[in-house]
């Protein structure tokens, strides 16, 4: 007997992209979506972490490739990452004269804040194409959480507020922070969601060559933690879930930075690359019979 | 099958926590009063002193009075300044360095270990640190036992990281918060993992509490997610006790350990007819 389940659309399987953590290499998704344009292959749910929130929110808001690029390209610059918050270093030198409190980031906001509103301005999860979730993890319990409603502006923000370098953002009643710190790589999302095919894209972080401030330090810290957080997620939804999960992890000769955004075009091609590699696999599951999936 | 006096005995895998950690002695007192031995003991962070003492079999009491005299607060003497100058710059901060003098910690854990080594040791010993420089884990279980308790323990930005076999090594926390996958690798069948949970603040007043607190989120999310591909993906048979406290514990709050070890003792006895039924069955 076939146990077909209820949800699965006749015309096929669904197929979702879940775009990881990872920063400027997250840009490595544009070059994975130009390979299935090309194939003409359309993505059905697409889940973003921290740095690939972004690159998921504008596929999910039906950008074609090339007006990604240039999109978030104006997102994510050296601009961004210039202006240091004084007021923060302040309060963490001297606590009780600054009033120090848990809103804490290096990098002043206001330009990626800026940057955001004129990409996304006011629209919400509502607005996009695709349905899009996006990952931050609650600054207080520590749990992971999706959004999936509301601001984009708001939910992208809140994912990529890396600890020590962009502070925590309020969402509803909740201060939220890097979906990284919770699930650098949420896989499971789109399990749940009851898709057939994930595209998991993941990137491990990179470790500075040397550590020369305590924050680096800190910084340091957070991506053992976060690559140690990766592999334990990856390994047990691996081994948990049924679904077909296509790992595709670029990789990188050149070292990529934090904000490297110089290397974006190397970074899109390597994402280029990586998928053509597991595109004839793709194909494969997607022309599967459906009644082969049991 | 057979069963016998020899199988009485489990692998204790013993998790990061700080002054929690002592609840292991609770733990371990519950054991030897059901004739339970220890096969193997597996330590990180925390963790790692208890699996030790225990290795090494010494005395409850003795270890119990040890525990009191390690985790007191003057052990966090000189952080305050040493932090503001590492912040403000006065102070170059490196990947060597810590918040705190590092000499005391040194010889309290010299006063407990002395020139012990894992040969010395009643049952095998597995002490679980982390690479500073790839992340990933190590497990030491050969030389002085004081070097891995000390790599283990190195809490990120407080204990300077601890160098041994020709590593930089930091807390085991960071990679392996519960051990439980060297138990199985060493072969373990029973098998008692001790893990805790890393506090939770509400409200952070200072730089350090900050930094603690993105530590706790990160640790605890890598416990339960390497427990839950353990716990799936091995048939070893493992029992997790996670002692609950009711009462905020702190790092450095000696004056909590009896309280710690009694509600160690509390999780162990309810977990104790499970653990009976496993071994006997065999």
């Amino acid at each position: 007997m076939l146990a077909i389940k209820p949800y699965r659309p006749l015309e096929g399987k669904r197929l979702a992209l879940v775009i990881g953590s990872g920063a400027v290499k997250c840009a490595a998704a544009l070059g994975l979506w130009k390979v299935l344009s090309q194939a003409g292959i359309e993505i059905d749910l697409l889940v973003g972490c921290s740095g690939g929130s972004l690159f998921a929110a504008t596929m999910a808001l039906g950008m074609d490739v090339d007006e990604c690029i240039e999109k978030t390209q104006r997102l994510w610059n050296r601009k961004v990452t210039e202006k240091r918050d004084m007021t923060s270093l302040l309060r963490a030198a001297l606590p009780r004269v600054f009033n120090f409190n848990e809103r804490f980031g290096m990098i002043d906001d206001q330009a990626m804040v800026q940057n955001l509103r004129s990409v996304f301005g006011e629209q919400t999860f509502e607005d996009t194409r695709t349905p899009l979730y996006v990952v931050a993890t609650d600054f207080h319990s520590g749990e992971q959480l999706v959004l999936s409603k509301g601001r984009l502006v708001d939910a992208l923000r809140a994912s990529i507020s890396i600890p020590f370098i962009w502070p925590p953002w309020p969402v509803d009643d909740r201060l939220l922070i890097d979906g990284s710190a919770s699930n650098p790589m949420p896989v499971d999302v789109a399990i749940k969601d009851g898709v057939e095919i994930i595209l998991a894209m993941g990137f491990e972080s990179s470790y500075p060559r040397s550590v020369s401030s305590i924050s680096r330090f800190a910084f340091h810290v957070n991506s053992i933690m976060t690559n140690n957080l990766l592999k334990a997620n990856f390994a047990f939804h691996n081994l948990a879930h049924h679904a077909e999960i296509i790992a595709i992890i670029p990789e990188f000769e050149q070292p990529v930075g934090l904000f490297d955004t110089s290397k974006f075009p190397y970074v899109i091609e390597q994402g280029e690359r990586a998928m053509q590699e597991q595109l004839p696999y793709l194909n494969r599951l997607l022309a599967a019979e459906s009644s082969q999936v049991k | 099958m057979t069963t016998g006096i020899d199988q009485k005995r489990v692998a204790m895998v013993i998790g990061s926590g700080g002054v929690k950690c002592a609840a292991a002695l609770g733990l371990w007192k519950t054991l030897q009063q059901a004739e339970i031995g220890v096969s193997m003991a597996v330590g990180s962070s925390g963790g790692s002193l208890y699996a030790a003492v225990i290795a090494l079999g010494y005395d409850i009491q003795v270890a119990q009075s040890m525990t009191i005299d390690f985790w007191t607060s003057d052990l966090m003497e000189g952080y305050t300044s040493n932090l503001r100058a590492a912040l403000s710059g006065e102070e170059r901060f490196t990947e060597f360095s810590g918040l705190i003098n590092d000499q005391q910690v040194y010889e309290r854990l010299a006063n407990v270990f002395g020139q012990h080594t894992f040969a010395d040791t009643h049952c095998p010993l597995y002490i679980v640190s982390t690479d500073l420089y790839s992340g990933e884990s190590v497990v030491h279980s050969a030389g002085p036992i004081i070097d891995a308790v000390r790599a283990s323990i190195a809490i990120p930005m407080i204990f300077p990281p601890w160098q041994a076999g020709g590593r930089w090594l930091v807390d085991g926390a960071v990679s392996d918060p519960l051990p439980i996958d060297v138990a199985i690798k060493e072969g373990g069948e029973t098998i008692v993992a001790m893990g805790f949970e890393l506090p939770i603040r509400s409200r952070m007043h200072s730089y350090a509490a900050v930094t603690g607190h993105f530590n706790s989120i990160y640790m605890n999310n890598i416990l339960k997610a390497t427990f839950a591909f353990h716990n799936l993906a091995h048939h070893a048979e493992v029992i997790a006790i996670l002692p609950e406290f009711e009462r905020d514990i702190w790092s450095f709050d000696s004056n909590m350990i009896p309280y710690v070890i009694e509600e160690g003792t509390r999780a162990a006895e309810k977990e104790l007819p499970y653990i009976r039924r496993l071994l006997t069955i065999g």
